[in-house]
Parts: C-alpha cells; structure tokens; sequence
C-alpha cells in the first residue's frame, strides 16, 4: 500500500515541488520534482502574490505530471524575517490515583504549554517538542511509567500571520490540503544533520538566495532557530551597485566568477561584465568583485554570532557547523565563516541515496520537508494526524505535533 | 568665443550673462557648521553676482568663516554656542527668530540651501529656512550631507531631518558620508574625500548657476527652471561624468552612467524632472550633444520636464564634463497655465532668430498634445513610456531603482539598514 505526499517550498528565487512516494509507511521514493522561477518575492516574503501564485502552481502542475499522480496534501515550508521562536513549558499533575502516566495527562501539558496565544497578528507556525520530562527526567514514553508530574517543552515558532496564511493559501489556490507547515531550518536539517549529529550538537545554516535560515541542536533538540533576512540576492544587490551594473549581469558574474575571499591571482584581472563585449560592456576588476561579496559574508557571519551569542560554544557543537542552501555553492565560504565563527565550518553532504540532481543545496529544505512530515513528532499514544486534517483550523491556535 | 561656433552665439554680443535672467539674485546659504564648511570651500569662477550667507548659532564657527553675509540667531539660549546636536533645539530656535531670517531671504530667487543633517542647527534649523525661503517665492535646492550610517543614532536623526527639509524644497540632494569613502582614487585620504563632497556641491551649483546666468550654446531662462522644479521634490539623482580626446562627450557619458553618486541606495533611478548641464571645449558638436543627452533622458526615464543646458569654455580644450540633477516629483506634475510646456516653448522660441541657438535640440520632436498628457501622469507610470530605448545596453532594463527598493520596510538591524550594500557601510572602497 503506498501514499502520495507533497512537499513545497515557495522560495525567493524558486518555488520547487516534489512529490513523494511512501510505500509500507517506510521507504520514501521521489517520483516529481519541480523548480520554477519565482519573481514575485523578497527575503521570503511575497511582495507580488499574482507572480509567486504562478510559479508555485506551475511548479505543483509540472511535479504531477512527472510523477503521473496528483496529490492531495503538502508538506509546506515557512520562513521570512518575521518568524521568531520561544520555549513554551506545560506541565501537568498525573492525574491517576496509581501514578502511572497516561496520554490524557501528557495533552493537558500540552495544552497547557500551547495556551499561551500570540500576540494579535501574530500565529504559530510551529511547535517543536523536546523530549518529555517525568518528574525532571527525560523519557522517550513516559506513559504507563509511574511518576508525580510531566512536563512537555516546545520549541515554538510564531510569525506574522498575514504572511502565513498568504503562504498557506497559495496552496489552497491550488486545491490541496496543507498536512503541515514546516520552519524551512527545520526542515533543512532533518536532510543534512542526521540524528547522530543533532546529538553530538550542530548548526545548520540554510543560505538562500532571500533570508538566512539557522538551526542549532543540542544534545540531538533543538536549542534555538532564527532568519535572518539577508541572503544570496545582497550579494547580487552589492555587486549590482559596487560594479554598477544591472541586476542580472551581477547575478551571472556572482555565479560564474564569485567567491568569498580574494586570492593573490585577483590582483590583475579583469571581467567582462556581460561576456560578449557589445557596446556598453566593460570590464571591472575581480579584485573589486571579490571585496564586495567578501564584506557582505563576513557581515553576514557575524550577525550569526551575535544572534547566537553564548549559543555558539565549540564544546556543544561537536558536528560543528554545516553551510547548505544556493549560497553555500559560494567558493571559500565555508573558511570564511570558520574565521568570523570561530567554529569549525564545512558544507553540509546529503545521505546518499539521493541522486545527483536532488543532492544539491538549493533543495535541502525542500527534501527535508518531506523527510521531518514522514517521521512521527506527535505526543506518545497521540493518533497520527490524517494528512488532510484542514491546516487553517490550527492558524492561531493550537498544533499538535 | 571661437569663430566655428559663431551659429550658435548669435545674440552672444556683448555680455556674457543671460538677459533673460538679468535680476534674478540667488543666495548660496550654509545652515550649521558642516554648512558653513561647505560655503567656505565652495569654488566658483566668475559668480560674484551668488550672495554666500551661513547661518549658525554658534558665534565662533561663524565669525572664522570667510562667507560674505553672517547670521547668527539664538544668542539668548545657547549664550553663542552650539546646540550640541540638538535638533529640536535648532528648530525652535530657528522659528523664533524666523523674522532675522526672512530678512535674508527677500528678493532672493534662488536658493541653495548647504546643511549637513547630523548637526542640530543644520538638521533643525534648514527645513526651518526651506520653509522660510518657499514663502518668500524663492527655488529652493539643497545639498545635505548626511553621517555615516555607523554613526547610528545620528544618522537616523538625520533621515526624519531629511524627510522634513523634502517637505519644503524644490530638490534636495542627499550626499551621504557613506559615498564619500567610493569617491577619488583607491588611495585618496579622507580629507581628499572630503573635498570631493565639496566639489560635488559646487558642480550642482555651478551647473544651475550656469544654465541660468551664462550664456552659451543652449541655455533656458530661470522662469522655466522655476516651472520645472516648482514641485515637492522627492528622491533625487546628482551625478557627473567627464571625458576628454576626440570621443570626449561619449567618455563624459560612460563616467556619468558609473559616477559614485548615482550608485547609492536612496539615489532615484529614474527623474521625473531632470536637469543636465554639458560643458566642454570649442569641439563640442550640436550632433554629439543632441544624442547624448537623449541618451542620458533615457537611462534616467526622464519626462518632458528637461532643463539642458550647454556651454562652450574655450579653457576646457578637449575636455567635456557632464552634470546631471533629477527630482522624482511628490505633487502630480500638473502643467501650470502661465507657462507653456516645453516643446511650444522652445518652438516659439526657434521662430526668433535673435534666440535660435535654443531650438537645436530635439526635444522639439513632442508634439504639444502628448506634452499635456504625459505632463499629467504621476510619478511612477513611466516604464512604458519609454518604448524605444535606445540607451547603454547595461543600463537599459527596467528594475533601476535597486535591488531591494520594491520593499515598503527597510531591513533594519541595529541601527544599520541590511539591505544597504555592506561596503557602503563599512567603509569599504570600491575601485572600478
């Protein structure tokens, strides 16, 4: 018996669709994928719906047909500047006169740590639950175990609501049903940091071309996620002004000729800005190029570290860091990063298995989407959401993850 | 003047002012200490007839100027010093005496107004005078420098005075710190930085200065500049470019299209009202010009509201500069009744061979119909009218107005707009 589900993300330079196949509940097979352009967004977030609508539905439409299936229900990625997250606790009293835990106890802590609303304009995108605590004890499943008190930790993420639901809806617009809506890190991790590495503690930083996602676990948790709202389009937008060329030719030469740290061989060359050497091209030193992109990525690496502050601990991230995203394709980076984090840095691999077209960093989050939506996060004893459950339901209210 | 260029002086007799200009005073005037510094440094050839007035109210800073008219004001408060960055201070002391300032500012029908916005009397007080001198009828430029945007707080006190002086000027010229450190050779120190910010300054001045009191090869009158920025200046765009030899007017253009200046967040892609000021030596063609000002009203998407002017200097020999001043406009450009739009104006003008050397340009081409209805379309309609580009291929394109300028917030993290280039914030020279 096998199952058709979904994944999108709508991302600032692409939106891509994959579509999975899961047989016997375990073996997840890709059998459509598709990217398509996406001009109607900045730093993840939508500046003109009509154009991001187009794309995304082109992409869905193409991903079907590949897979000659359709689907019903999609694994959805959020980001944008506007997502911040919060611990939330809830504890509850165990309920029975024996002191054997049961499932009812662990939803009233559950309620109880998810009553806390967000602010007006504001939704949960997300609740990520750390193990459950018996009595100050960590435990898988604590349920038939004989205890006083449970308490339940969510790593929760909320957003701007207008901004999600105008996420969800471009699925809505297309007739499917949102099973989930994923934080784009979380996502991207669960691809490239396996569970041995989440334990031994790593940072994952997604670098796509709008915002800058970040994930960092800790002892196999998560301990904090965050965007930050520069991406590989500042590069672009740096390299456009600095060399003052149009957006597009800057484009081309960042991925043609960019890197993150100059080199000796800089020194005497020139690039031709458009290649063909019609009239109005000229050249600009590499030199030049390579200053421009290297002060942004440093910036960029030290907003990291200040927005991790103590969190950036070389003893508690055994895994170290690891770079994926379209960004992270960028020579040198990974260096330089080690330099300003003072961490060891390397770029993310993906688990093999995953052919060469789909291992690639852009699509990191992508796969990931589908990767976190096939695993269990629900509480112990809770009945596996049926995918088609209406997602809008949970806007602003509760998540039962 | 060079006999070659004879067709084009016909009425160049025996002054070298601009009849049509005859009377029209114009007053250079520097608001707080980094205006004074701006007054004292400005250079200019032959414009005694430009009164230099600072303002300031602190007594020192204004007696060592070398400026030729002084005004100081809120003496009963701050005892002759300074505000100490206080702009709220600035402002109410400015409008306290406004009645000493008005006085400064009658029969004045020009005025460039000098004042670097970090300060409390410059960012206080100039919207103050801006809005004096409006009163009083007078076109209103200014040129403000603003700080460095690592200087935090001070640069955001300097965006609200920014803000508040674009409600009362006709243009008003930002030129940030920031830009400063791209200009001049990879070698040049802070102060040749420095200096070059004010050169920026006088090549604005001298280009309106020129258009409106000399005469040369293609002049308009102040009654016309006066039209054409009679609005709400919004964003603006100042840049210049030179060249020299034989292709001196098109090297001219390629070093304008990547001045500095014109490469900055904040700076207006496209100019609703655009002036342009050519000067070179005796070589300079009416063919060269006519092209490559069209060239310059296309990369700048520029309407009919065109000021050009051009001007033989016989000392410049081969060498040709360009000045370019654009204003996207905040009001409608409604055409006002009493002047007739640019194409009559310059036809009737063609009909008198007295003052043919205006009607060489072809912006004649319009039709008067068309002139009335695009003069009514608002600000940011242009894209389409501008069918037949026929620009610099890499400046063509439609997305000009950088890269992130589509957002309606800035992506602000402390203090610092993340969206603005970091090389530009750090400090960090670009050489291309």
């Amino acid at each position: 018996m096998s199952k058709i589900i979904g994944a999108v993300e709508i991302g600032t330079s692409c939106a891509k669709a994959l579509v999975g196949e899961v047989t016997e509940g375990k073996s997840l097979n890709i059998v459509g994928k598709s990217v398509r352009k996406n001009e109607g967004m900045r730093k993840g977030e939508i500046v003109d719906f009509r154009k991001v609508a187009s794309s995304v539905h082109a992409a869905l439409e193409e991903a079907e047909k590949m897979s000659g299936t359709t689907v019903d229900s999609v694994y959805l990625a959020q980001t944008g500047a506007h997502i911040k997250g919060s611990f939330l606790r809830g504890s509850a009293n165990v309920a029975s006169p024996d002191g054997r835990v049961s499932v009812d106890d662990l939803q009233t802590a559950a309620n109880e740590a998810k009553r806390k609303q967000p602010a007006s304009g504001r939704s949960y995108v997300h609740h990520v639950r750390m193990p459950i605590q018996l009595d100050g004890r960590s435990v898988e499943d604590p349920v038939g175990m004989i205890g006083k008190k449970v308490e339940l930790i969510y790593w929760s993420i909320e957003g701007d609501e207008s901004a999600i639901r105008m996420n969800l809806d471009l699925a809505h617009n297309y007739g499917l049903e949102v099973a989930d809506l994923i934080l784009s890190s979380i996502a991207s991790s669960t691809m490239v940091a396996g569970p041995d590495l989440r334990r031994a503690g790593v940072l994952v930083i997604d670098l796509g071309a709008g915002v800058t996602d970040l994930a960092l676990y800790r002892n196999g948790n998560v301990a904090y996620t965050g965007v930050i709202p520069v991406g590989g389009d500042h590069l672009t937008g740096d390299l456009s002004m600095g060399l003052r060329v149009l957006e597009p030719y800057a484009e081309e030469l960042k991925l043609e000729y960019g890197k993150a740290q100059s080199d000796p061989s800089d020194a005497d060359q020139q690039l031709w800005i458009i290649g063909n050497k019609t009239i109005g091209d000229r050249k600009v030193p590499r030199k030049t190029m390579t200053d421009i992109i290297h002060v942004r990525v440093v910036e960029l690496f030290e907003i990291i570290s200040k927005e991790l502050g103590d969190l950036l601990d070389t003893s508690e991230l055994g895994a170290g860091v690891l770079l994926t995203g379209g960004a992270s394709r960028l020579p040198g980076i990974e260096q330089l990063a080690s330099k300003v984090l003072g961490v060891p840095v390397t770029k993310a691999n993906f688990p093999s298995g995953l052919g060469n077209e789909l291992a690639q960093p852009e699509n990191s989050t992508v796969l990931g989407l589908l990767h976190y939506g096939l695993e269990d996060h629900g509480l112990p004893g809770e009945q596996h959401k049926p995918t088609n459950s209406g997602f809008i339901k949970k806007l602003g209210g509760l998540i039962g993850i | 003047m060079n006999t070659n260029q004879e067709t084009f002086f016909e009425t160049n007799d025996d002054s070298s002012l601009n009849n049509n200009s005859f009377g029209i005073r114009a007053k250079v005037i520097g608001v707080g200490g980094a205006g004074i510094s701006l007054v004292d440094g400005l250079r200019f050839d032959n414009f005694d007839f430009v009164d230099n007035l600072i303002i300031d109210v602190d007594i020192k800073a204004v007696a060592d100027s070398l400026a030729s008219q002084k005004l100081t004001f809120g003496r009963r408060h701050t005892r002759g010093m300074g505000t100490g960055g206080d702009v709220n201070l600035g402002k109410r002391l400015a409008e306290e005496e406004k009645d000493k300032i008005r006085k400064e500012l009658e029969g004045v029908d020009l005025i460039f107004l000098l004042a670097g916005l970090g300060g409390g009397v410059g960012g206080g007080a100039a919207p103050v005078v801006a809005r004096l001198a409006r009163e009083h009828g007078a076109l209103v430029f200014a040129f403000t420098p603003l700080p460095f945007s690592w200087e935090k707080t001070r640069h955001a006190q300097a965006e609200e005075c920014l803000s508040e002086l674009r409600k009362h000027a006709n243009a008003v010229i930002p030129l940030p710190n920031d830009s400063l450190l791209q200009m001049g050779g990879e070698d040049s120190t802070a102060l040749e930085c420095f200096a070059e910010a004010g050169r920026n300054v006088s090549r604005g001045i001298a280009a309106i200065c020129n258009i409106v009191y000399k005469k040369g090869m293609i002049d308009v009158d102040f009654s016309y500049l006066r039209k054409v920025f009679s609005g709400r200046g919004g964003r603006t765009l100042f840049g210049y470019g030179k060249g020299s030899g034989t292709e001196g007017l098109r090297e001219a253009l390629r070093d304008l299209l990547v001045c500095p200046m014109l490469h900055m967040p904040d700076v207006s892609k496209a100019a609703d009202i655009l002036l342009i000021f050519i000067q070179g030596g005796t070589s300079l063609s009416m063919s060269g010009l006519q092209s490559v000002s069209k060239e310059i009203r296309d990369s700048f998407k520029a309407g009919e509201d065109v000021v050009f002017g051009a001007h033989v200097d016989e000392n410049l020999g081969e060498e040709v500069k360009i000045t370019i001043l654009g204003v996207t406009s905040l009001d409608p450009l409604v055409p006002t009744a009493d002047v007739a739009p640019v194409a009559q104006q310059v036809l009737e003008l063609g009909k008198n061979p007295k003052q043919s050397h205006r009607s060489k340009l072809e912006i004649t081409n319009t039709s008067p119909e068309k002139t009335s209805s695009m003069a009514t379309r608002k600000k940011r309609g242009r894209k389409s009218d501008n069918k037949e580009q026929n620009t610099f291929f890499f400046m063509e394109a439609e997305n000009q107005r950088g890269i992130f300028d589509d957002l309606p917030s800035r992506n602000m993290y402390e203090g610092e707009d993340l969206d603005v280039p970091s090389y530009l914030r750090r400090g960090v020279k670009i050489v291309i």
